[in-house]
């Protein structure tokens, strides 16, 4: 299950925090309550932007895709992307603009070599469907999915730093690094720069 | 509505009486952009609400091209119509009077109370008319300036404005930097548009042709009153979406009830209500005032003595709510845009929303509970007004 706990130990008080996608402000209430951060968050759905700015939230209606490269260089402590990069139209874009605006970024994914979707794979014959990932292949948002391995794959290619990374799977548990997390790894957290 | 009912209900201000400040006399008078002096200036303004002791809980509000400084309640018992933004000032209401002292200044160039073309010119003891300066967006906020400080009023909690309102706030946070916590920017743009130039201008066209403008001395003669319904009736279709006129009237036509061809001579009830529009537009408006000030719009331009956007706000401060409204053709969302594009990169806090709303331009003066919301959380956000 995704679990902003871990968000939460990684997140420094009193930062200055970009959230990607930012809803109607669940990650910029709770940081902002609990770790006293100064948030910003960014979304392109009206509904949800006029429900984070009416609770007094600083969120901009805007395309990720797009309006990332207008905030100044390393203007955020951290840039939050939650379960967001694998619906972007160019996730390695993303991910790098994150990393210009952001001192660190904290990514975090749907392990799509979870070893249930491996079997549901294999068994059924067609695309997987679980909790996190509900949708048909025909109406997903997630257009990139991909592994743990595809992405530490990428970040050796681009030279960028794993700072910590972090697992959840069966059910809300944590899972020990030990474990294959490529295999065992229902969702996945990690803290880079 | 029933007068006590209007006047009792709790959510409104009631009776607010407009106030006058006298400034600028000789020879400190006003030096406007152009150069040309102004003096002496009296401006209308009301407030609602009370200032508390720490003088830290003032709203401005900045009206757009016809309104004035009756922003919110009634000058009188027998008016119809509350002021233009009553919508949103009020006890409980975003601009909260029972926390917030909210004040409305009518601009300079205007025709309701504040010196304008048809003021009394000390030079010739007659209406300005023509002779009135020029005056720019810029200039329309001198006097405002000078009112806070007769009013004591050093920083401010809150700005903001649609449409002209909205080009106000933003020279307001260029020019003024420091001088608000926060700004309300909505309908509005860094710039006018050719194409909005262009609508402005035919409605400029129409009074200018009128045989009653007489070169703009009409004043204690008949007035252009063609001219002045035409320029407002074109002003009111570009407010308008054509989804909010499709709504209200759609093809719906009425008999000419006087005509003797009443039974072949129908009107669309939007060329009535149109025609409605420029009739009771002539009562309340000067159309030199129509004149000054739709050209200050146009030529506003808050990037005047700067390379660009991003550098005209390199010294803004304020945290800004930006707003444009989906059917909003005349301002639309790229303009507003613009300005949330070029607050970011100079790291200021902002708010944007490309907002849901059918009516068009006009939208921030229809009653909208979202919008009031959208309003209330904004004005949260920027801590309390302490000091009582």
């Amino acid at each position: 299950m995704k679990k902003l706990g871990i968000i939460k130990d990684w997140v420094k008080e009193e930062s200055k925090i970009l959230v990607l996608g930012s809803g109607e402000g669940e990650i910029l209430k709770i940081l902002g309550g609990e770790k006293k951060t100064h948030g910003f968050g960014i979304d392109i759905d009206e509904e949800k932007v006029f429900q984070a700015i009416s609770q007094g939230l600083s969120v901009i209606q805007g395309d990720i895709n797009k309006d990332l490269s207008d905030y100044p260089k390393k203007s955020f402590d951290y840039v939050i992307a939650h379960d967001i990069i694998q619906i972007m139209n160019n996730p390695d874009k993303t991910l790098k603009k994150c990393l210009e605006i952001g001192n660190k970024v904290i990514v975090s994914f749907p392990n799509f070599a979870y070893i249930k979707i491996r079997l549901y794979i294999m068994l059924s014959g067609r695309m997987p469907k679980t909790k996190l990932l509900p949708y048909e292949w025909y109406n997903t948002p997630n257009i990139h999915l991909f592994t743990i391995k595809d992405f530490k794959e990428l970040c050796a290619k681009e030279k960028i730093k794993i700072i910590s990374e972090r697992f959840s799977g069966f059910g809300k548990k944590e899972i020990p690094g030990f474990l294959i997390p490529n295999i065992f790894a229902e969702f996945a957290y990690f803290l880079i720069e | 509505m029933d007068k006590k009912v209007k006047l009792n209900s709790n959510n409104s201000v009631g009776i607010v009486k407009t106030k006058f400040f006298n400034f600028a006399e000789k020879p400190d008078e006003l030096i406007l952009s152009n150069g040309i002096k102004l003096g002496p200036i009296t401006i209308a303004y009301e407030t609602y609400g009370e200032l508390n002791s720490k003088k830290s809980n003032a709203i401005l509000v900045f009206h757009a091209l016809s309104g004035d400084s009756h922003a919110a309640g009634y000058n009188s018992p027998d008016d119809t119509k509350p002021g233009w933004w009553d919508i949103m000032i009020g006890p409980g209401k975003p601009f909260d009077t029972k926390k917030f002292f909210v004040i409305c200044a009518n601009v300079i160039g205007g025709c309701k109370g504040s010196t304008g073309p048809a003021s009394i010119n000390p030079e010739t003891g007659k209406p300005f008319g023509l002779a009135f300066p020029v005056v720019s967006i810029k200039d329309m906020l001198i006097p405002q300036k000078k009112l806070l400080e007769h009013l004591g009023i050093k920083k401010l909690f809150c700005i903001g404005g649609g449409s002209m309102g909205g080009m106000q706030a933003l020279q307001w946070l260029v020019t003024y930097p420091g001088t608000t916590q926060g700004a309300m920017l909505i309908a509005t743009s860094p710039t006018h548009t050719a194409q909005a130039i262009a609508f402005n201008s035919v409605g400029r066209f129409a009074i200018i042709s009128d045989p009653n403008w007489n070169n703009g001395n009409y004043y204690g003669m008949e007035i252009p009153k063609i001219g002045l319904s035409i320029a407002r009736m074109i002003g009111h279709i570009t407010y308008l979406s054509e989804e909010s006129m499709h709504k209200k009237f759609g093809r719906e036509s009425i008999k000419v009830a006087n005509s003797p061809l009443a039974n072949f001579i129908r009107e669309f009830e939007v060329e009535s209500y149109l025609q409605h529009q420029g009739e009771s537009f002539i009562k309340r408006f000067d159309a030199n005032s129509y004149l000054y000030i739709s050209k200050a719009i146009d030529d506003f331009d808050i990037t005047d003595g700067y390379n660009n956007l991003s550098e005209a706000f390199q010294n803004i401060k304020a945290k800004c709510l930006v707003i444009s409204f989906t059917s909003d053709w005349l301002y639309p969302k790229e303009q507003s845009m613009q300005i949330v594009k070029a607050l970011k990169i100079n790291g200021i806090e902002t708010t944007y929303t490309n907002f849901e709303a059918e009516y068009g331009h006009d939208s921030f003066l229809i009653e909208d509970e979202r919008l009031k919301k959208l309003f209330a959380g904004f004005l949260s956000s920027l801590g309390t007004a302490s000091g009582e």
